[in-house]
């Protein structure tokens, strides 16, 4: 017995797992896109190519992903900051109240969303009191309703990342910079905007591909007529029945989501050369 | 330099981390206030206060049915996914296997996959060489998803290490399982314990997977809520909820005091 | 106990060849340090003894025993690791105690004594209790020793344990392992780089180079007699000058000479060793010692050390350094005359380094 052996015994078990039920799955789902009655085919890209509908779908999973990551940022950058400025009594509190909703279950977090924001929720209710919105008015079954549940999901994933870069960011170069006549806000711009782009670059990576793939959430808060890519793929296995189709729309988002992706993983493998 | 940020721009943050917080664990407080409601409509804040909808769910054959088997999987999986994954963070760990960096690649790759392309892929795949889905496949599928978080945090304790311990073991005579067992094992427990909780949480609220593998009698928790949100949603949803929100809560904490949360947050 | 016996030994790493065929006999019983610059081979030759690393050709003896192919675990060796390596989630105690019951030696109750014993010899007996992290540097230093002792090893192996240390504690270190040395008599192989660290533990050194012997003996016999250039600056602070050696005179490049020592020296040039402590400055108007010779060199830099000064004395092109007393003082750029004894005057064959 060599080390080299016990140590291939030792991760073999888990080599075989992720090989058969990972890696052949992916495999299997690969194929059955291309899969048609005469042997290889293109036509369940095709359909869906050409159908309106479903452009309309794509469209939109790719138009909601793009403002949820926006809209992560914006809020996700300054909390993080503040995170990473604040005494590690507080940022433990606030990093629990990160991880809080990370960990609960996608349906739980949803079902909180539907009630506040259905026809009886607190906040129509509340901005129908106000006079802002007509009688029947809903967030629910909405895009709207879609991007704050995401949000809510995804936000972690952003401030966790960000801070990340910043908590390495050394606070000597924004007091560098103010002594050199910087302001607040200046220094921010051009000291921690710059040296946290890495993490600002990787938490909207990790967003826009967790939301793109979503479905709980966008089914749940979206409703029938609000589809996107993911939730489309839901209905085609469960009740059409069209796996065919669905794998095909499983590859157009796993397309989509390595096009985000392996232009990240190339710049971060540049440093480790350069 | 905190007093060199100004003062009205120090009171938005605080204002604006309030916003945070309650867009975050809102949509929670409104879950477990909803399940204390005493009539059967879903409103928040609640008409009257009661606990009937806990009794309900406690009394509930479907919901019973679907916690025990949310249960029982994620015990099962909670168990192979630490085994698996423990084993493999240490082989990685030693590196003296070709590629040792790829090799940590290839755990940590369904993380980088969305899991509904993956859920997908297990469908099909079980459906053609095997038949309908069971109890095997969700274990299965939900081990595969857990792997990689205890690969993770095992090998981030394991980094923290001391590098000589196996040899110094080595010279006082202990063989190679003696190394494994009395050293390299109790060197590694916290990021495995951690790992542990970690697949337990996410087996136990897993909804993606479990809703493309599931089948009459096979309904997991969140699936089964998921049904119940689709079609009825009333108040004892919310009492289930709330009991798996305490649940997580519980399970941070531990992983808390065993590994910190802060190390987990910067992973 | 019996001898530790190295044949031959040569190990490559890919391409890079580290040790290049090492030969040592140990004698049962004896201290020996490997002693040399980083990169010289010394740990990897320790590590080899130990069963850590292979050899690429060669044989290692542990007591009479082949045990090249054999792994750490079943030779009788301990090793004290450098940063200690003591197992975190066990005790002192259970540290100690550790070799003991991997190897099989005694029972519960008279593995406990021999704990205790140990931990009385490195006087640690009322720390037994403790984790690892709750104890200093130095002390932790001290838990890895007793352990490597406790299980009496054919042969001790020493990883330079004293260099994570502050100079004090070193020097206690090294009483502590001198004492150690004479009760238990362990045969004992000890790494490190400092020379004066060698010299006071050793009963013999190996003095390395670029995987090789350079040289090896009694302490004092390669200090005082350093057959090389290079075993003659590792040990001690030596100058070494360039000399021609001809007509029973060392002719230095500045056109001054020194007589030749008795001995059989070939001609042409040669290196010329001269310890700091060998030569001294004499003040105007004082004598040179009968037998004695001098030099005429002109005053460079003071070095304050406390109880001595450090001269630099300029010969030519040459840049001696000269230990004295405190009382000298003398002035940088003024005239000096060197005296030295030429009996302490070692004629090394010129290296090619």
């Amino acid at each position: 017995m060599t080390d080299r052996r016990e140590n291939l015994i030792l991760v073999a078990p888990g080599l075989l797992l992720l090989a058969v039920a990972f890696f052949w799955p992916i495999g299997q789902m690969l194929m059955l896109a291309f899969e048609g009655p005469d042997g290889p085919t293109l036509d369940h890209f095709r359909r869906f190519l050409g159908d309106e509908f479903y452009l309309t779908v794509l469209w939109r999973t790719v138009r909601l992903s793009l403002l949820i990551t926006l809209i992560c940022l914006l809020i996700g950058f300054p909390l993080a900051y503040i995170m990473a400025r604040v005494g590690p009594r507080a940022r433990l509190w606030l990093i629990i109240m990160l991880i809080l909703p990370l960990m609960t279950s996608v349906v739980v977090r949803t079902f909180g969303w539907m009630v506040v924001l259905s026809r009886s929720g607190l906040i129509p209710s509340t901005l129908r009191d106000m006079g802002l919105v007509g009688r029947s008015y809903a967030i629910m079954h909405s895009e709207l309703a879609i991007v704050i549940g995401m949000v809510q999901v995804l936000l972690p994933f952003m401030a966790l990342s960000i801070l990340g870069v910043l908590l390495r960011l050394d606070i000597r170069l924004e007091e560098a910079a103010r002594t050199m006549g910087c302001s607040f806000l200046s220094s921010m711009r051009s000291v921690v905007l710059p040296l946290s782009a890495p993490g600002i670059l990787a938490g909207s990576l990790l967003v826009f591909t967790l939301s793109a793939s979503s479905f709980v959430t966008p089914n749940l808060l979206g409703g029938p007529r609000v589809q996107v890519l993911a939730a489309s793929i839901y209905r085609q296995v469960t009740q059409t029945l069209d796996w065919n189709f669905a794998a095909a729309q499983a590859v157009i988002l796993f397309a989509g989501v390595a096009l985000v992706l392996i232009p990240y993983i190339m710049l971060m493998r540049r440093p480790a050369h350069g | 330099m905190v007093s060199a940020i100004p003062l009205p721009l120090r009171i938005a943050a605080w204002v604006f981390v309030a916003f945070c917080a309650l867009l975050l664990i809102g949509p929670l407080i409104v879950v477990v206030g909803v399940s204390l409601s005493e009539s059967r409509f879903i409103a928040f804040p609640p008409d009257g206060l009661s606990l009937r909808w806990y009794a309900q769910v406690l009394s509930s054959d479907a919901y019973l049915a679907a916690g025990w088997l949310s249960l029982q999987l994620a015990v099962l999986v909670t168990v192979s996914a630490t085994i698996l994954g423990g084993a493999a963070a240490i082989a990685i760990h030693r590196r003296r296997l070709p590629a040792s960096e790829a090799m940590a690649t290839y755990f940590l790759s369904p993380l980088v996959l969305p899991t509904i392309i993956y859920a997908l892929g297990m469908l099909m795949l079980w459906s053609a060489f095997v038949g309908p889905v069971s109890l095997l496949t969700l274990w299965i599928a939900h081990s595969v998803i857990a792997v990689p978080y205890v690969v993770r945090t095992t090998l981030a304790v394991l980094a923290d290490s001391d590098p000589f311990l196996e040899e110094a073991a080595a010279t006082m005579g202990a063989g190679r399982v003696q190394r494994l067992w009395l050293v390299l094992l109790p060197q590694c427990l916290p990021g495995l314990a951690a790992g542990a909780f970690f697949a337990f949480n996410l087996s136990f609220d897993e909804a993606v997977v479990s809703l493309f593998l599931r089948r009459p009698g096979l309904t997991t928790l969140p699936v089964h809520i998921y049904n119940q949100l689709e079609f009825s949603p009333d108040p004892a949803v919310a009492a289930v909820s709330t009991i798996m929100i305490g649940l997580t809560v519980f399970l941070i904490l531990v992983i808390d005091r065993l590994v910190g949360v802060q190390k987990v947050a910067s992973n | 106990m019996a001898d530790l016996s190295l044949q031959d030994i040569r190990k490559s790493f890919g391409a890079v060849e580290v040790l290049r065929g090492i030969s040592l006999e140990i004698p049962a019983g004896s201290f020996v340090s490997l002693l040399g610059a980083s990169g010289c081979g010394k740990t990897t030759l320790l590590r080899i003894v130990a069963g850590l690393e292979s050899v690429s050709t060669g044989k290692v003896m542990i007591g009479g025993r082949d045990v090249t192919s054999l792994p750490p675990e079943q030779r009788d060796i301990a090793m004290m690791f450098q940063s200690y390596a003591l197992l975190p989630h066990l005790n002192v105690a259970e540290n100690v105690r550790f070799p003991l019951r991997m190897r099989r030696i005694g029972n519960p109750s008279e593995q406990r004594e021999r704990v205790m014993e140990a931990l009385e010899t490195v006087q640690l007996a009322h720390l037994a209790d403790r984790r690892p992290r709750q104890l200093s540097g130095g002390q932790q230093q001290r838990v890895a020793l007793a352990r490597a002792i406790v299980s009496r090893p054919t042969a001790l192996l020493l990883d330079e344990p004293l260099s994570n240390l502050d100079a004090r504690l070193r020097e206690d270190m090294q009483v502590e392992l001198i004492e150690m040395h004479k009760r238990l008599g362990l045969t004992t192989l000890f790494v490190t780089h400092d020379q004066e660290e060698a010299l006071s533990l050793s009963d013999q050194i190996v003095l390395l180079n670029a995987g090789t012997i350079e040289q090896q003996g009694a302490p004092a016999d390669i200090y005082s007699a350093p057959t090389s250039a290079f075993a003659s600056s590792f040990l001690g602070s030596s100058n070494l000058i360039p000399a021609i050696a001809a007509d029973g005179k060392l002719q230095l490049e500045d056109g001054q000479s020194l007589p030749l020592p008795a001995g059989d020296y070939p001609s042409g040039p040669v290196t010329v060793a001269l310890r700091q402590e060998d030569a001294s400055l004499l003040p105007d108007g004082a004598e040179v010692p009968s037998g004695w010779v001098s030099l005429n060199g002109r005053v460079g830099t003071r070095v304050y050390l406390g109880a001595r000064n450090r001269y630099i004395v300029h010969l030519g092109e040459e840049r001696l350094r000269v230990l004295t007393n405190a009382g000298i003082q003398l002035e940088a750029g003024t005239s000096a005359r060197l005296a030295l004894d030429p009996s302490r005057l070692r004629v090394l064959p010129r290296d090619k380094s």
